[in-house]
């Protein structure tokens, strides 16, 4: 049998081998149905995605290292020009600082709101429990443009207008909700028996939620933080209306001003986009596999 | 009723009151403000921030030297978010004292009671009879208040009708200056096969007033309003607008169905198309990527042998009611306004001053696009058609409610009498609201 199997495959195993083996695992009809599709029918069509989706990439690169009135389809002569006008003229280094900084905090804070109200949610029963879970979903539907004005007036009494707090504020309490409920799902995926085990031993809820359940919700912690983390570094809107000093401006609003009135520099335009990028393709390079797990696994099991 | 329906009821009914409620507060922006002592920091929110950056900083730095005693806080706005920016200021608080506000939503903020009336203050300042008279109509009318202005203009754009000398040259055709000479232009210089194409349309957002400048332009009617009807839907602005859409696809980039101004610039620098209709604000994009081979010139002329062209939008500077430093906020008006600070600020933008000294300044006769558009607004050769920007509902006319008509109108599923139609029927509408409001 090895040895036919060796022939097959063009090796030289031995065809008697003392060593014991673990029975070979027994391959589903999917995956054996998998293995007898030639391998171009898969690869090709990804390929093919791949340079799809690849293409606006590969054209904002073009035009961020490419010399402003060429027409090259390569970068080639490079030029960092772009990239030195957005981050020096544009005060893109500035913005870069600032959306960091509403990134960061928004994640920190989302997070750990989130975590207190899915832990609350998943454990346990209050009247209005369905009522909640029904608000919170409900709050998904307003669309942050009409809760502009009535945030404008309260940040603007809180003495918080122009400052990089309001914007972390609104971005927190507009990720909440999605949060929370993704959060939940994971805390009830944990078995209540293992925090009663660290009870009987002698730890206090917050102990054991800490030392016990804490770990096991990492995928839903990267999920919920680098959701919330992508999202408000993107979010425009929040940033243009509350923030009114220059130095106190995102990179959307920055990239934004890149576009005039008649006439827009698509050098810096693309050069400011790949500074905009770089953080998230960053963030989403390592987090991508417990993204995936996180998101699925909270969002089905409420 | 089960449980589940009634937390849902209440869930729902109770967002829906939030909702509203908090839409609900606010103020209008209106508040009186103050003169102030004409010192100390004032807050400058530049409606074109970006690409006028550097060259606003220079003036406040000039006027800061000038003026020691005051500050101007500079604000970059992105232009396509200027309008909600001034609408949440206004319903929120935090108007700034001093800002950028072009015609095509003046009107907006004038109805809001956030800007003050700049007619006396004009008067009595160095200001007055140094602001091209073309330019103090249309900040006028744009108000919507008679003869009050809300703003004092500092700039204009114009039309322009952009070519390539070197596919003109090797095509042995004419500048196009006739509409005529502008049709066989863009047939003999497709190429579709090649991607070479005569003319780009612009079909996606800002697509209907360079239509109505098409349609104005051909027909030769001079005047929007014919008593209180818009001639907007007039036969002969319908033929021409019919014939200038035939172009799609024949003589343009099947692409051009979704251009803005940004795409059709970009495409044009980088492409081999014939033509291009914009304004004077792309004149350095084509001198960064097409520097000697390309030229502009306003509109072409009629057949009845008079250059028609629908108004541009004129930029100003508006001093907001609620400021409480008025004084300091005026002088840095004045100041920004004067010769020397306009001449700078149009030079960078490659528009036409507002100031009449400006407006001879050499720069001007260097640049020959300028130079054109300028001379076809102040010689007479040009009738002007005054779009009604003193209609609150005319962006909403113009873009939203009206762009995807265009689009349509480019697929032939509708056609141009009937596109004109629509649209002259909100006008009239929103013309008769308007009188109705003003009739005190």
């Amino acid at each position: 049998m090895t040895a036919a199997l060796a022939e097959k495959h063009g090796t030289d195993a031995p065809a008697a081998d003392d060593t014991p083996r673990r029975p070979p695992t027994r391959r589903t009809k999917r995956e054996r149905a998998f293995d007898d599709v030639p391998r171009w029918q898969i690869y090709v069509p990804l390929g093919l995605y791949l340079i799809f989706t690849l293409i606006p990439f590969y054209w904002m690169l073009l035009f961020a290292f490419r010399p402003a009135g060429s027409t090259s389809l390569v970068p080639w002569p490079m030029t960092l020009d772009h990239f030195s006008k957005v981050w020096n003229e544009r005060s893109f280094g500035i913005f870069f600082q600032n959306s960091m900084i509403v990134g960061v905090a928004t994640l920190v804070a989302t997070t750990l709101v989130a975590l207190s109200g899915g832990y609350a949610l998943a454990r346990f029963d209050f009247r209005i429990k369905k009522g909640f879970m029904l608000g919170l979903l409900c709050s998904q539907f307003i669309p942050g443009a009409l809760m502009l004005v009535p945030l404008f007036e309260i940040f603007k009494n809180l003495q918080l207008i122009n400052s990089l707090g309001s914007v972390i504020i609104a971005e927190t309490v507009f990720q909440l909700p999605l949060s929370i409920i993704l959060i939940s799902g994971f805390i009830k995926n944990v078995p209540v028996s293992l925090e009663e085990a660290a009870w009987v031993d002698g730890c206090g809820r917050f102990r054991a939620f800490c030392a016990v359940v804490l770990p096991l919700l990492r995928p839903g912690l990267i999920a919920v933080g680098s959701f919330a983390f992508v999202h408000s570094w993107n979010h425009f809107l929040f940033a243009l209306m509350f923030l009114s000093e220059q130095d106190k401006q995102t990179i959307p609003v920055g990239l934004n001003t890149l576009i005039g009135a008649d006439s827009v520099d698509l050098g810096a335009l693309a050069a400011g986009g790949v500074v905009a990028a770089v953080p998230v393709v960053i963030v989403f390079a390592f987090i991508q596999k417990w993204l995936v797990t996180g998101f699925s696994a909270g969002a089905v099991k409420g | 009723m089960t449980k589940f329906s009634k937390s849902l009821g209440s869930a729902v009914a109770l967002t829906a009151v939030l909702a509203l409620t908090a839409t609900a507060c606010g103020d209008d922006g209106s508040g009186s403000g103050d003169e102030g002592k004409g010192k100390g920091t004032i807050t400058f929110w530049d409606n074109n921030g970006g690409p006028r950056t550097a060259v606003w900083t220079e003036i406040i730095k000039d006027f800061e030297k000038k003026n020691p005693d005051i500050k101007v806080k500079y604000v970059p706005i992105p232009i396509a978010d200027v309008q909600s920016k001034y609408d949440t200021a206004i319903s929120g608080g935090g108007l700034p004292d001093v800002g950028g506000v072009g015609t095509a939503y003046l009107a907006n903020i004038v109805a809001q009671n956030a800007l003050e009336p700049v007619g006396d203050r004009i008067a009595k300042s160095a200001l007055n009879g140094k602001l091209v008279e073309a330019t103090v109509a249309s900040v006028k009318v744009a108000g919507g208040k008679g003869d009050e202005m809300y703003s004092v203009p500092t700039s204009v754009n114009n039309g322009t009708l952009w070519y390539r000398t070197d596919l003109f040259t090797a095509a042995g055709l004419e500048a196009p200056s006739t509409w005529a000479k502008f049709y066989t232009a863009a047939e003999k210089l497709t190429d579709a096969k090649n991607n070479k194409f005569g003319f780009t349309i612009r079909g996606g957002a800002g697509s209907v007033a360079p239509a109505l400048d098409a349609a104005y332009g051909q027909s030769g009617i001079t005047d929007f309003w014919n008593g209180d009807k818009t001639t907007v839907n007039d036969p002969k602005n319908a033929a021409a607008l019919g014939k200038y859409v035939g172009l799609f696809k024949k003589t343009t980039p099947s692409a051009d169905l979704n251009n803005d101004f940004t795409k059709m610039v970009a495409q044009w620098d980088t492409g081999t198309i014939g033509m291009l209709s914009h304004n004077l604000g792309s004149y350095q994009d084509h001198e960064k990527a097409l520097k000697g081979k390309f030229a502009g010139i306003p509109n072409p002329i009629g057949d009845g042998g008079t250059r028609v062209q629908v108004s541009n939008p004129v930029d100003g500077l508006g001093l907001f009611k609620a400021s409480k430093n008025k004084a300091a906020a005026w002088k840095f008006i004045e100041f920004a306004a004067s010769h020397a600070e306009n001449s700078k600020w149009n030079e960078s933008a490659g528009a036409i001053p507002a100031n009449t000294e400006a407006a001879k300044d050499s720069w001007i006769t260097e640049a020959e696009p300028t130079k054109l558009a300028a001379a076809a607004l102040t010689d007479g050769s040009t009738k002007v058609v005054q779009l009604p920007y003193y209609l609150p509902d005319w962006n909403s006319i113009s873009k939203a409610d009206n762009e995807p008509e265009f689009q349509k109108l480019l697929l032939g599923k509708v056609t141009a009498q009937a596109f004109l139609d629509k649209i002259a029927k909100e006008l009239n509408a929103a013309q008769a609201e308007w009188k109705q409001q003003n009739k005190s």
